[in-house]
């Protein structure tokens, strides 16, 4: 259905109305739509939508639906664009818990520039049809200094819901606007910092297990650009291999990266030299094996590439690490992953277990968690790919094989 | 107890507070607080005659005439934020003191600078008007009229009246454009 509609009502600022007046012409608004977009600006603008308490504030940050968490628990906000608009969320509001009393839509340019350079934006209501309701335009002269808005808000009133165009905002940035709905949830929005610094200022080191970290998500149309998985490691007892790739007999080390992969379509493989599963980045699966290094001669050691431009198709991978040959145990390997993902701290992984006989060990997965990438350090070691396989579920058949 | 009002109702003071001779008019409200320009709300008071018209500009109350000539109306002061909890401004009123050919006392709120600054009331929450018994302190009648406006710059909160032989106050909670200049034009004041 066409989203012209010249009946559509015109919204200007600080207009409060009722919904069912709004929605009296068209179909029930049970599910109805809101879409946003700023135009002519430089920077790219990030949309939100806050469920606040009675008392205006995020108590459940659960009810921030945007990038990272695309949906409320309950359904009623989700995050979808309209056809023509730059983002959106799909509404329906009877599906809200009672203690949801507001829900604030905004928008926080990222990085500089002002609201004021915008050319013009709006906010408008749609029927779940698609068909255009009401709009609230303004444009760069509304504005001063703002970097977030909020733009506009439905909210309780009387056992009903209104909408109010607000245009107002603060000049603080994302920030500001999560500190203005309730302080506690502003470090959770924030990207993670360096917090090792007796390593390296510029690196994170995951110590722990378990550790977690979510980056920041995609800043450009190329996504995470290229991520970069690297193990190196000091080789013992090291001889080159002979011209046509023959093992040496005396065990130099030579230890092997790869990864099982998840697609968003379900698809589900390996990349690793093994079976000369190399991959590819520009095709299914977006992930590369370059550099088999055999020997650990090779200064930079094995490089998986991973293509971040298409992380959306990517559900999961495990990164792994395997001994070939030669390593009698991982601390003689003295092995480390490091991982960069573009503007982001590397993150570095060291294998350092003692005592570990299995020749596998899953090293990092990396998780798309909503378009966002999670990374956390597994350092967990099994007796082969089917037995990591099955840990991690990953449900793939297995038979032996060499390169 | 204080007796809340909607939009339309009136109250017997005389009857509800016998003993209400002095009254302080409370007015208060939030504006969004942003970083863009100031809210700046004044609230201001007409005194008008049978015709709803002031007699003279001596009987429009507001920031730059606190007090009328006859002493009955008097503005405590400009709060030009409405930052802090409470009554944001009030106006004193000595019933006893109102002169007789005065019909009506009207109570407004206007956005100072409405235009320029692009505000209106849709951008402020929680407004409301309240009549306290000036001499025992006690809250008589609330009317709380936040919803009311949205993209109107002036407000009638509400007005003290004569009925008969007594006092009445009626919540009117009415929008305006124009700001305060056309609510003064209105009532027969020369802007």
């Amino acid at each position: 259905m066409s989203a012209l509609n010249a009946d559509s009502q015109v919204l200007a600022k600080g207009r409060r109305v009722a919904l069912e007046q709004l929605f009296a012409n068209y179909a029930p608004a049970e599910r109805f739509q809101i879409g946003v977009s700023i135009a002519g600006l430089s920077v790219a603008v990030d949309f939100a939508c806050f469920g606040l308490d009675a008392q205006q504030k995020l108590s459940d940050d659960r009810y921030m639906t945007f990038f990272n968490q695309p949906q409320t628990p309950c359904g009623a906000v989700a995050l979808a664009a309209p056809a023509g608009d730059m983002a959106g969320f799909t509404c329906q509001l009877a599906l809200l818990p009672a203690t949801v009393d507001r829900l604030v839509f905004t928008a926080a340019v990222d990085g500089n520039g002002t609201m004021r350079q915008m050319q013009a934006g709006y906010l408008r209501l749609l029927t779940g049809l698609g068909q255009e309701v009401a709009r609230f335009a303004f444009n760069g002269n509304d504005f001063a200094d703002e970097k977030a808005l909020m733009v506009g808000e439905l909210y309780r009133k009387d056992g009903t819901w209104r909408f109010n165009s607000i245009g107002q905002g603060f000049n603080g940035g994302l920030a500001a606007l999560v500190k203005h709905f309730g302080a506690e949830v502003a470090e959770e929005v924030q990207p993670p910092k360096p917090v090792e610094p007796k390593v390296s200022l510029s690196k994170i080191t995951l110590e722990k297990r378990g550790d977690k970290i979510s980056l920041d998500k995609p800043k450009t149309a190329s996504g995470y650009g290229r991520i970069v998985c690297n193990l190196n490691w000091s080789a013992q007892q090291t001889q080159k291999k002979g011209f046509f790739g023959g093992k040496s007999a005396d065990k130099a080390v030579d230890l092997d990266l790869g990864c099982l992969y998840e697609l968003s379509d379900g698809t589900k493989h390996v990349v690793q030299a093994l079976g000369n599963c190399f991959g590819s980045y520009e095709d299914v699966p977006y992930i590369h094996l370059a550099g088999d290094d055999r020997s650990g001669a090779v200064a930079e050691g094995e490089f998986l590439y991973i293509n971040g431009k298409y992380f959306d198709r990517i559900r999961r991978i495990c990164i792994f690490a395997f001994i070939y040959e030669g390593a009698v145990s991982w601390t003689q390997a003295d092995a480390v992953v490091t991982l960069t993902v573009p503007d982001h701290p590397v993150i570095e992984v060291r294998l350092d277990s003692q005592g570990k006989d299995s020749n596998m060990c899953a090293i990092a997965m990396l998780e798309n968690s909503h378009g966002a990438l999670k990374l956390m350090k597994l350092n967990e070691y099994f007796g082969g790919h089917e037995k990591l396989d099955k840990h991690y579920q990953w449900g793939m058949k297995w038979r032996s094989g060499s390169k | 107890m204080s007796i809340s009002l909607s939009k339309g109702g009136n109250i017997s003071l005389s009857k509800t507070d016998p003993s209400l001779k002095n009254v302080i008019v409370g007015l208060g409200w939030d504006a969004r607080p942003t970083d863009g320009a100031d809210f700046d709300l004044d609230a201001s008071a007409f005194m008008v005659n049978s015709d709803g018209k002031v007699r003279s500009d001596a009987d429009f109350i507001f920031y730059n005439q606190p007090k009328s000539a006859c002493g009955s109306v008097e503005h405590t002061g400009d709060n030009r934020t409405g930052a802090g909890d409470g009554d944001d401004e009030s106006i004193i009123v000595l019933l006893d003191k109102i002169p007789a050919d005065i019909q009506r006392v009207i109570f407004t709120v206007t956005i100072h600078d409405a235009e320029p600054r692009k505000q209106n009331f849709g951008q402020v929450s929680q407004a409301f008007v309240r009549i306290v018994n000036k001499d025992s302190g006690v809250e008589v009648t609330r009317f709380d009229l936040s919803e009311d406006a949205s993209i109107e710059t002036a407000m009638i909160f509400g007005e003290i009246y004569r009925h008969t032989n007594e006092w009445k106050f009626r919540a009117v909670g009415q929008g305006y454009a124009g700001g305060l200049a056309a609510l003064a034009r209105q009532y027969g004041i020369n802007v």
